[in-house]
């Protein structure tokens, strides 16, 4: 790292931000399989949490490769540069006192603890869509479940790539007796947990 | 590479919020917009088959001095716009779609009562940005604005820890911070882009990633003379010693703006022209333009 960088300290800082917003900068790292149903979440949160005037942003891992990260491809090496700029960049959000939901796949632990390593704090709250994968290639919303059985796509996660579930997530979601819960229902556990920890009220 | 914005084709909704004065605003709610890429291939056609939903007017209530909202928003279902699979050309990764965010950029705008955009301060080392971008921050923050600035040094030591200063890393530098930064203007926020910059190439790429007029940028003009008699950092005597090359003002070139919004001169009077006096003229631009309003 060059030594030619100083850190530049503006009077204006999170406490100020998170005053303003009346709320905490946080990420919500949704994770899951492909299909699980994380960005449907992620629309759900961010709806809900604007109607009790609370400011979110997704992340998303695909309209991400849009934009910043657009020189990645799949590799191992690119996937593993995708998350850690996700999570630089949700780290930048958290601080501005956003609420920022981080919504991929992200199927390696050690990729998603760095993330919350970043952080810093108590302000990494990871979500895991506990899917069946039976539940996720039914739904194959993107055709990308087809295209992998069929030989199409290689390392595909689920199918032959590995999905590490998370160890000690902070909030699980999981089908009820066969049944996946509405996207309001989970959004409704986030908050609650969002609120238990004091996200959400006037700072 | 360029990309060509389909507007989703569903009835737009208008949003009938009582304004804090009493009076009454229709605010339109801007529809998603989904972007694909173009394809080379005739038949890869991208295809939208928007969903007619039964929408209605909406009414926000309960809006409060922050502006919080409480509303009943009609039954947007993730699956008003579908998509048909892209294929994109081989350079790009195929298996890639847009999600549509049911909250908007116009949506967060009314919330925050201000529109996102992009200050980018450019100018040499020791020119004032960081100062300049302190004072903003600070000044907007007084006048209830959510700011977040990017320093060229703060980001260096995160997102864009993996980046030398060679050329290459210089202009992936800065084309993340674009990137970052179009990302914060899309949220509501008012990011102030704190770096030297001085290619004009550059700044023009960062440039052309926000729509029109969200692209504030801002020169600090003041000659190398002074800037390296202040030489906050002590880098221009290093670089005047031959200890750091490709250095801009010394053996790299800064290139000025042509055509930016706001230029800051040095008068070498510092009364006239104090970091305050700077942003409240960066300010005047802002509120002209109406970005501190929802």
């Amino acid at each position: 790292m060059s030594t030619n960088i100083f850190w530049q300290e503006s009077p204006i800082g999170k406490t100020e931000r998170q005053k303003l917003l009346n709320q905490k900068g946080c990420v919500v790292w949704i994770t899951g399989l492909s299909g699980s149903g994380k960005s449907t979440l992620a629309c759900s949160l961010s709806r809900e949490l604007y109607t009790r005037g609370k400011l979110s942003y997704i992340l998303d891992g695909d309209n991400l490769r849009h934009g910043l990260n657009k020189d990645l491809g799949f590799k191992a090496e690119d996937r593993v540069e995708n998350i850690r700029r996700v999570g630089e960049v949700a780290k930048l959000f958290a601080d501005a006192g956003l609420i920022c939901i981080a919504s991929l796949i992200s199927p390696y632990r050690k990729d998603r603890d760095a993330c919350r390593e970043m952080m810093q704090g108590s302000s990494f709250i990871e979500v895991y869509m506990n899917m069946s994968l039976q539940l996720c290639e039914a739904r194959d919303p993107k055709g990308l479940y087809k295209l992998a059985r069929a030989g199409k796509i290689k390392g595909f996660t689920g199918i032959d790539d590995p999905y590490e579930s998370p160890l000690n997530c902070e909030i699980e979601l999981k089908e009820k007796e066969g049944e996946c819960p509405s996207p309001v229902t989970m959004a409704e556990e986030v908050i609650a947990y969002l609120e238990a920890k004091g996200f959400l009220q006037n700072q | 590479m360029e990309g060509l914005a389909i507007r989703a084709s569903r009835p737009s909704i208008i949003c009938s919020l009582p304004g804090l004065d009493g009076g009454s605003q229709r605010l339109p709610l801007s529809d998603g917009f989904l972007r694909l890429p173009t394809s080379s291939y005739a038949a890869d056609k991208p295809k939208l088959v928007a969903k007619s939903a039964s929408l209605h007017p909406i009414s926000a209530v309960n809006v409060s001095a922050q502006a919080s909202l409480t509303a009943n928003f009609p039954a947007l279902s993730e699956t008003n716009v579908k998509e048909e699979r892209i294929n994109g050309d081989k350079n790009k990764p195929e298996n890639i779609v847009w999600h549509e965010s049911s909250i908007c950029r116009c949506d967060r705008q009314q919330l925050l009562q201000q529109k996102g955009c992009v200050i980018w301060i450019t100018g040499l080392s020791g020119s004032g940005k960081s100062t300049v971008a302190c004072a903003l921050s600070k000044a907007l923050f007084e006048r209830g604005k959510l700011t977040y600035t990017l320093d060229g040094d703060n980001v260096r030591h995160g997102l864009n820890r993996d980046l030398t200063f060679k050329a290459e890393d210089r202009t992936e530098n800065i084309r993340r911070i674009g990137e970052v930064a179009k990302l914060f203007a899309d949220v509501g926020v008012i990011c102030i882009a704190s770096l030297i910059s001085p290619y004009r190439r550059d700044r023009d790429e960062c440039r052309s990633l926000l729509p029109e007029g969200d692209f504030v940028e801002v020169f600090m003009d003041v000659p190398l003379s002074v800037c390296e008699s202040r030489d906050p950092k002590g880098l221009y005597k290093l670089a005047r010693a031959g200890k750091i090359k490709g250095f801009t003002g010394i053996d790299d070139p800064y290139e000025a703006p042509l055509n930016c919004e706001v230029v800051l001169k040095h008068t070498g009077d510092d009364d006239s022209c104090s970091p305050r006096q700077m942003a409240e003229h960066i300010i005047s631009y802002l509120q002209n333009k109406g970005y501190l309003e929802g």
